[in-house]
């Protein structure tokens, strides 16, 4: 007789909770971009002997992961003017309409809606760089990417991010000026870490 | 007939011409370059808790490099201000800056000599020598991952340069803090061209 009772009871316990994790795995999380560990870095060819390299940002923006899915939303964006080549003339030659275009264009940005996981971590994001008013196709791929728990503060959190790399032929923007004597390819190195906080206080033990 | 008398006496004026400018360029080999300090920077990395690469870059530095591509030998003096180091965020600059780090009132700069080169046919493939931080000597070695000479048409002269890199254990040099959270192990990205005198 505890058969037929059980079953009834059962089932849809079993399927609420079956529905539950999928949900609850299939919920996208979101991160919060640490503004002091997310930096874009580009690397061009000064007369094909050294790297000029510069710092761009902090990184602005949004991301929304779900490593269950496969899938994600990341925004980002950066003001151009910031970049820092350690050269103040430099810096100010590049901020000019035939290069950064930061006055008319002060911000660049990307935005990857195809993302590849691989064993829950971002292997790659693909989406459109926008620079100067014109968009382009862009893959960052992953060099590494981690995430820790970060129970340093009162507010513990997940913090994921890693190292990703991406190439832009500047040309293909509009930004042609000093070709071919400086490269057309920029290499770019986008530093991210992003944190989550964990709603549920961890019970530290003394 | 005054011609073919000629000839020989030409011919042995190139060969006479020739020889002297080869024992000229032999003696000449060896030029001295000033650093180009707009196409010099030292970057370096730190990976940040096995997460992402924190960077920064020193801005103030000078030196000189002497390089004889026909004898393969060479010298290079660098000095580097270490309160001119960047990395985007002050307070972050700050803390490098002080006792944890750097401690740059005791300590303001960090000096690369080297003497020891290695060529790639003309091409500068590494170099040997040693930086001094933090009061403490240590030797390193500097790979090119390129290496190139041009002339440049701003200077109206011959420029040399290239891209070098090392892995440093910091606390070869006595630098400690933070370890092992923040890593022993920094990676430094040397740009570098220097003009012909």
């Amino acid at each position: 007789m505890k058969m037929p009772f059980s079953l009834p009871f059962s089932l849809p316990f079993v399927l609420f909770g079956l529905l539950w994790s999928s949900l609850a795995q299939a919920q996208p999380l979101q991160y919060v971009l640490d503004p002091e560990r997310s930096w874009v870095q580009f690397e061009v060819l000064h007369f094909n002997t050294s790297t000029i390299r510069g710092r761009i940002g902090p990184v602005n923006g949004s991301v929304l992961l779900d490593a269950a899915a496969g899938s994600g939303d990341v925004r980002l964006a950066v003001r151009t003017a910031t970049v820092s080549t350690g050269l103040g003339f430099f810096d100010a030659r590049l901020r000019q309409d035939d290069l950064l275009a930061s006055e008319a264009f002060p911000e660049a940005y990307f935005v990857a809606t195809r993302f590849t996981f691989i064993q829950g971590r971002v292997a790659t994001l693909r989406g459109e760089f926008t620079w100067r008013g014109v968009s382009q196709p862009l893959q960052l791929t992953a060099l590494r990417y981690a995430c820790r728990l970060d129970d340093s503060t009162a507010l513990p959190a997940e913090v994921c991010g890693g190292d990703f790399e991406g190439e832009v032929l500047r040309s293909e923007y509009g930004a042609s000026f000093g070709l071919p004597l400086v490269g057309n390819r920029v290499r770019l190195l986008v530093q991210v870490e992003g944190r989550r906080p964990i709603p549920a206080p961890r019970v530290k033990t003394p | 007939m005054k011609k073919f008398v000629l000839a020989p006496a030409l011919a042995a004026l190139a060969v006479a011409a020739a020889s002297l400018a080869s024992f000229c360029s032999a003696h000449a080999q060896t030029a001295t370059y000033t650093l180009d300090p707009t196409h010099t920077f030292v970057t370096w990395e730190a990976l940040h808790f096995g997460t992402s690469t924190s960077r920064g870059r020193f801005d103030k530095k000078e030196g000189k490099v002497e390089i004889d591509r026909a004898a393969k030998t060479g010298k290079v003096d660098i000095t580097i201000d270490m309160a001119s180091i960047t990395t985007g965020v002050a307070p972050f600059d700050n803390h490098l800056k002080g006792k944890d780090f750097f401690d740059v009132t005791t300590h303001p700069t960090a000096r690369f000599q080297a003497s020891g080169f290695s060529f790639d046919g003309t091409k500068v493939s590494a170099v040997q020598g040693t930086l001094t931080m933090l009061g403490k000597t240590q030797p390193v070695e500097l790979q090119a991952s390129r290496f190139n000479c041009y002339d440049n048409p701003f200077f109206k002269r011959e420029v040399c340069g290239g891209d070098f890199e090392v892995t440093i254990q910091r606390s070869q040099w006595g630098s400690t803090s933070g370890l092992p959270a923040i890593p022993d192990s920094i990676r430094l990205l040397v740009q570098v061209e220097a003009i012909k005198q």
